[in-house]
């Protein structure tokens, strides 16, 4: 393991890859800032520039999107109450009172050193916890896989679906469907092409990721008139104020962070719940365990209000790489386009990663280190000037979005039809998320669909075409009840929904 | 049982999963895998069961929502997916260089950008910027009629 961290230090510290970060970071950052533009479709523009790129710079560089982003969705919260990331909605709460009070600089100063804080423990945590599942999970079997997977699938339905479970089951079904269009990768037997030649390789990851999230994204600005009425001028050094923060509010964010941090690691690590779940849950939490006089602060730009969701958020997205790198499970849609893009750099995720690709494994881990430095040293004094880029107007964000969600698809496969294709899918899906389907489960499911299948067709013919590996392996059971469980409070939640 | 959106939506499925069913079950499959425990129609089978299920429960158990969805700008966006459309159409007829320049700009006039300082900058400098990098340091080879004309790329 030792030996495995220092190709890993070494690799990460190397001038590129630490390039590779800032990059990252800096990119995350802004795109994230942007209200509608989230990590998922960052990480998807970034998908065509990291094509020359090694698997471990590639991934490195997304990585420091994936948390530049969740940062950049912060400050756009803070500064204008528009969170540019779900994640970042409940660090609203108790950010924007503060920045109306003129506490702005004060409000992203700890929303930045608790990002770091949060970002920092849990890739500790990681660091210790990711070996121990990645050895655990080499005693996997196909079966075991399959219920894993089947877990996933059914976790993302069921908590990253805002109250639609069946929609989002839905999804994630056409998300299977389509993952099956192509050939069969064991009989090489071609399915659903329809005599079309684009479509006998099957669909690319990239155009739907592409078109589901960043153009979609820009479609959904002009389609509901979102208008981002923010001038340059509000964010100005003078109007943010100080970003110092006293000795008595450092000592009231500490216990706070450690907290949320331990909650928002292990909210990550569970398939499906991700940084949002782990921030909301984080500010509720503290506002349970605070004081009376306290409480009251919560919601008016309370410290710990802050701290406690801009900690947790952090944590979770460093939790969700540990089912990614581990069992090569994505515990989120964002860490779902980073397995896909890892895919398509022909590495295979999972338990044997840790053993066959070291370098890429602790890279990604060391490089967390890296990116939350990056995000405190780096980001935190160019704010002003970062924050300006929310003055961009949208009928100027539009089609630059459009152009490189484009150009990231023609550059596969230097084919117009993906083109086409892909303005298609954008319509549909953006009717689809005015529908309140969400969009996720669909991503999951299509990138989880070969496996499912693979993994599927091995427990069946090791058992001679019967299911009962479901009950005979305790892996599998427990996967399976834990299914069952899941299925179950969605039909409480439902009923207590429907008979209040 | 009353008809909204998420009815029909649901009902669209219902069809899309059942026409899906009925072609997993015409996948050619050799006729030695025919009878097999697992073979290429088993997997679509089981999401068309799948889909076929939740699309029914969606369809049967939906709540009225309340979506006005002639609210929305449906023209823009529909003007824009066939600037997209016709851009796909000549990227590869007149090349990468002008046909993403004059996709930038009409873009940009037709979502109301007035200043020609500001539509200028926002597109020559951005592509040829992201075509020098793709280009000149990622070797990534985009064929462009226009700017081989020139001399700019061989």
């Amino acid at each position: 393991m030792i030996e495995g961290i220092l190709i890993g230090v070494n690799t990460a510290f190397s001038g590129y890859n630490i390039l590779m970060v800032m990059m990252g970071c800096f990119a995350g950052t802004i795109i994230g800032m942007l209200p509608g533009l989230g990590p998922m479709s960052a990480i998807a523009l970034m998908i065509p520039i990291t094509y020359g790129f090694d698997p471990a710079s590639a991934m490195i560089l997304m990585a420091g999107v994936y948390y530049g982003a969740i940062f950049g969705g912060s400050t756009s919260s803070i500064l204008i109450n528009a969170p540019g990331v779900a994640g970042t909605v409940s660090s609203s709460f108790d950010g924007y009172p503060m920045a109306q009070k003129g506490q702005a600089g004060k409000a992203l100063a700890i929303a930045a050193y608790a990002s770091f804080s949060g970002g920092t423990i849990a890739a500790l945590f990681l660091l210790v916890a990711a070996p121990q599942l990645a050895k655990v999970s080499l005693s996997f079997q196909s079966a075991d896989y399959f219920a894993l997977m089947c877990v996933g699938l059914l976790s993302i339905a069921a908590f990253a679906s805002k109250g639609q479970f069946l929609k989002a089951m839905i999804m994630t079904s056409l998300g299977l469907a389509l993952a099956t269009v192509g050939q069969d990768s064991l009989s090489d037997i071609t399915r659903f092409a329809f005599g079309n030649i684009n479509l006998m390789d099957g669909i690319s990851f990239v155009l739907l990721v592409m078109a589901t999230f960043a153009m979609s994204e820009a479609f959904m600005i002009i389609f509901k008139k979102m208008d981002i009425n923010f001038k340059s001028s509000d964010v100005s050094k003078s109007s943010l104020g100080s970003i110092k923060l006293s000795k008595s509010e450092v000592k009231e964010m500490v216990p706070t962070i450690g907290r949320s941090s331990v909650l928002g690691f292990l909210v990550g690590v569970l398939p499906g719940a991700g940084a949002t779940i782990a921030s909301f849950l984080a500010w509720g939490f503290e506002r349970s365990v605070a004081s009376a006089k306290e409480k009251i602060k919560f919601g008016k730009g309370s410290i710990k209000g802050l701290t406690a969701p801009e900690t947790a958020n952090n944590a979770a997205c460093t939790g969700s790489f540990v089912p990614l790198l581990t069992l090569g499970i994505p515990g989120s849609g964002t860490t779902a386009v980073m397995l896909g893009a890892l895919l398509s750099f022909g590495v295979q995720p999972g338990p044997r990663l840790y053993v066959e690709q070291p370098e890429l494994f602790w890279a990604v881990i060391v490089s967390m280190y890296i990116g939350n430095v990056v995000l405190l040293v780096l980001n935190l004094p160019l704010i002003p000037y970062i924050a300006r880029i929310l003055a961009i107007p949208k009928n100027i964000l539009v089609p630059l979005v459009l152009f490189f969600s484009v150009t990231g698809v023609y550059l596969i496969s230097f084919n117009s039809f993906d083109i086409y294709f892909m303005a298609v899918v954008a319509i549909l899906s953006l009717i689809l998320r005015v529908l309140n389907y969400p969009m996720p489960p669909l991503i999951l499911g299509f990138i989880l669909g070969g496996m499912l299948e693979k993994n599927l067709r091995r427990a069946i013919i090791i058992n001679d075409g019967s299911f009962s590996f479901m009950w005979e392996r305790p892996i599998s059971l427990a996967l399976f009840i834990i299914m069952i469980l899941i299925i179950s409070l969605q039909v409480y939640q439902g009923f207590k929904k429907n008979n209040p | 049982m009353t008809i909204n959106y998420s009815r029909i939506s649901a009902f669209v499925f219902l069809l899309i999963f059942l026409i899906y069913s009925y072609l997993a079950g015409e996948i050619k499959v050799f006729a030695f895998d025919e009878n097999a425990d697992f073979n290429a129609r088993t997997f679509p089978k089981l999401i068309s069961y799948l889909g076929i299920a939740v699309s029914f429960l969606t369809l049967v158990l939906s709540k009225n929502e309340e979506e006005n969805l002639s609210q929305y700008e449906w023209i823009s966006v529909l003007i824009l997916f066939v600037l997209v459309f016709t851009y796909g159409l000549l990227i590869k007829s007149i090349g990468f260089f002008i046909s993403t320049n004059l996709f930038l700009i009409i873009s940009y006039l037709y979502l109301g950008v007035r200043s020609y300082k500001v539509i200028i900058f926002s597109s020559f400098p951005v592509v040829a910027g992201l075509q020098f990098m793709l280009h000149g340091l990622l070797d990534v080879y985009i064929r462009d009629p226009f700017l081989q004309l020139l001399g700019v790329i061989s």
